[in-house]
C-alpha cells in the first residue's frame, strides 16, 4: 500500500534556509540547506522540497549549485521550485539531481507551459504549486509571484485545470496559515483531494501532530512541514510514530544510509 | 566500470552519486566504444516513452544497446522509464515501439478513487526473500520510491520478479537473464535502494 508522505519544506534565500509567517513576515534564519537536508535524510523523511523564494521576485530560476550539492549528500527524492519559466531550466534542475519541479507563477501566466513541461518530462515530474488567500465572505483566490500578485482564480477550479493540463501533483498552500502553526486548511484540502485524480500535497499550518493527521485523513497524499520541524521539538520520527499509531499508513523504518 | 547511458532523459547525476557512494567507477556516456568497454550498463530515464525512444534512436543507440543486451549479454539495469523501454511497446501518448528485449507492454495504471495516478511515493515491495538481488532487505521494511503513471505488463510471468500494490499488483522488478530493471528509483530509495544497487553491482550474470 502506498504510504502517506512527510515532506520537510525548505525556503531558500541567498543560499540559506529561512522561514517566515504568511510569506512576508518575521523571517527567521534556519540554517544551511545542504547540512539540513542531511539531517532530514537521516530522519528518514519521505521527500524534501526546496523553494527559492527570491527567484520569482528577482526574475531568475532557482540556484542549481545547491541542488547539486544536496544530490551528492542524500539518496532520496526531492522537488525544487522557484522562478522556473523554461523547459531548459527544468532540464538543468533534473540534471542537477532534482526528481520533480514545482511550478507556480509561470503556470498562472502561461498555463500551456505546464502541458509542454509534462509532455517533455512526464506528468509525474511536474508539481503545480497553488498559493491562495481566503477573502472576506469566505471565498478563496489564488495569489501568484510568491504572494505578491492577486488573481481572480479560484484554487479548487485552478487545481482541476492544472490537473487537466497534465500536472502530476498539486501542492495547495494557504498563505494565511503559512508559518502560523495553527493547522492546515482541512476543509479546502478535503474538497480538492476529493476532486482530483492526481495526488494532493497539503502545505502550510502544521503545528501539532494532530494537524498532520487531520490533513492526511482529509485526503492529502502528502504534507509539507516547515516551522514545526524548524522551531518546535516535533521531529519527523515523532510525526511518523504518531501517525502510525493512529492508523495512518506511513513508512515504518528509518531510511537513511548515514 | 559501470556505464550510465546518456541520452538526455535521465537523472544521471543521482545515479552516478549512488554508485560512487558504493565505491564503483562510473562514467556517463553515449559513446558505443565506451559502452562496449563497460562491465555493466545502466539505462536511466525520466520523461515520456516516445521522446525517450526518439532520443535513443537519434543518438544511434538502439542497435548499440541491443547488441550489448542481447548479443554480448552484458549485465544491464533499467530504471523507471529505462525499465519501460525494455518492453515491446507503450501506449503513453500514442503507440510507441520500445527496445523489445522483454515480452512486455507498457500501459497506464488503472486505479479507482481514492487511489491516485501518478503513483508517487514509497510503496512496499513483494519479492522472493531468498533472491540475491534483495539480500539485506527486510520484508515488511522494503519500501521503495516510485513515481510513474504507466507500468509494465509482462506476458512472460517468469520475468516478473517483484511487485508492489497500487490498485492491484504492479510490476516493480523484472529480470530475464542478464537484464534487470526496476520501476522504482533505487538511487532515491535511501538504504534499501543502495542495498539493491550494491547487490546488482556484485552480481555476475
Amino acid at each position: 500500500m502506498l504510504k502517506k508522505r512527510i515532506i520537510p519544506k525548505f525556503l531558500i534565500r541567498n543560499g540559506r534556509l529561512v522561514k517566515g509567517v504568511r510569506f512576508h513576515e518575521n523571517f527567521r534564519e534556519a540554517g544551511n540547506p545542504v547540512s539540513t537536508a542531511k539531517v532530514y535524510d537521516a530522519y528518514g523523511v519521505d521527500e524534501l522540497l526546496f523553494v527559492d523564494i527570491d527567484a520569482t521576485p528577482q526574475g531568475r530560476p532557482v540556484t542549481g549549485s545547491i541542488i547539486e550539492r544536496v544530490s551528492e549528500e542524500v539518496f532520496m527524492p526531492f522537488t525544487v521550485g522557484g522562478g522556473i519559466r523554461t523547459l531548459d531550466q527544468i532540464a538543468a534542475l533534473l540534471a542537477s539531481g532534482a526528481d520533480k519541479v514545482c511550478i507556480n507563477t509561470s503556470a498562472i501566466e502561461d498555463p500551456a507551459f505546464v502541458t509542454r513541461a509534462a509532455s517533455r518530462f512526464g506528468d509525474q515530474c511536474i508539481v503545480v504549486g497553488i498559493d491562495y488567500r481566503r477573502m472576506q465572505g469566505g471565498s478563496h483566490r489564488v495569489v501568484s509571484r510568491c504572494g505578491f500578485a492577486a488573481t481572480e482564480l479560484d484554487p479548487v477550479e485552478w487545481a482541476q485545470r492544472m490537473q487537466d493540463a497534465h500536472a502530476g501533483e498539486i501542492m495547495l498552500c494557504s498563505i494565511d496559515r503559512d508559518g502560523t502553526m495553527e493547522g492546515y486548511d482541512v476543509q479546502l484540502i478535503s474538497e480538492v483531494a476529493n476532486r482530483l485524480e492526481v495526488p494532493l500535497i497539503a502545505s502550510s499550518g502544521a503545528g501539532t501532530l494532530q494537524h498532520c493527521r487531520d490533513a492526511l485523513e482529509a485526503g492529502a497524499s502528502a504534507i509539507t512541514i516547515s516551522s514545526m520541524f524548524l522551531f518546535s521539538d516535533h521531529s519527523p520520527i515523532k510525526v511518523r510514530s504518531y501517525l502510525a499509531t493512529n492508523g495512518v499508513s506511513v513508512r515504518s523504518q528509518k531510511g537513511s544510509h548515514s | 566500470m559501470i556505464a550510465i547511458v546518456d541520452y538526455g532523459m535521465g537523472n544521471v547525476r543521482s545515479l552516478r552519486n549512488a554508485f560512487e557512494y558504493l565505491g564503483e567507477d562510473v562514467m556517463i556516456t553515449s559513446d558505443p566504444a565506451e559502452l562496449d568497454a563497460a562491465d555493466r550498463i545502466v539505462l536511466p530515464g525520466v520523461g515520456a516513452f516516445g521522446d525517450a525512444m526518439t532520443a535513443i534512436r537519434d543518438r544511434g543507440l538502439e542497435q548499440v544497446l541491443t547488441h550489448q543486451a542481447i548479443g554480448v549479454r552484458k549485465p544491464m539495469l533499467g530504471i523507471c522509464l529505462g525499465m519501460q523501454l525494455f518492453a515491446k511497446s507503450s501506449s503513453e501518448h500514442g503507440d510507441h515501439r520500445g527496445l523489445g528485449w522483454l515480452d512486455a507492454d507498457i500501459r497506464r495504471l488503472d486505479v479507482t478513487p481514492p487511489l491516485k495516478v501518478p503513483h508517487v511515493g514509497w510503496n512496499e515491495l513483494h519479492f522472493p526473500a531468498d533472491d540475491w538481488l534483495f539480500q539485506g532487505i527486510r520484508p515488511g521494511e522494503a519500501n521503495f520510491y516510485f513515481v510513474h503513471s504507466f507500468h509494465m505488463v509482462c506476458h512472460d510471468v517468469a520475468d516478473r520478479l517483484a511487485t508492489t500494490d497500487h490498485g492491484g499488483a504492479v510490476t516493480a522488478v523484472v529480470r530475464s537473464g542478464n537484464l534487470v530493471a526496476a520501476q522504482f528509483h533505487p538511487e532515491k530509495s535511501q538504504d534499501n535502494g543502495l542495498k539493491l544497487l550494491g547487490n546488482w553491482v556484485r552480481w555476475n550474470a
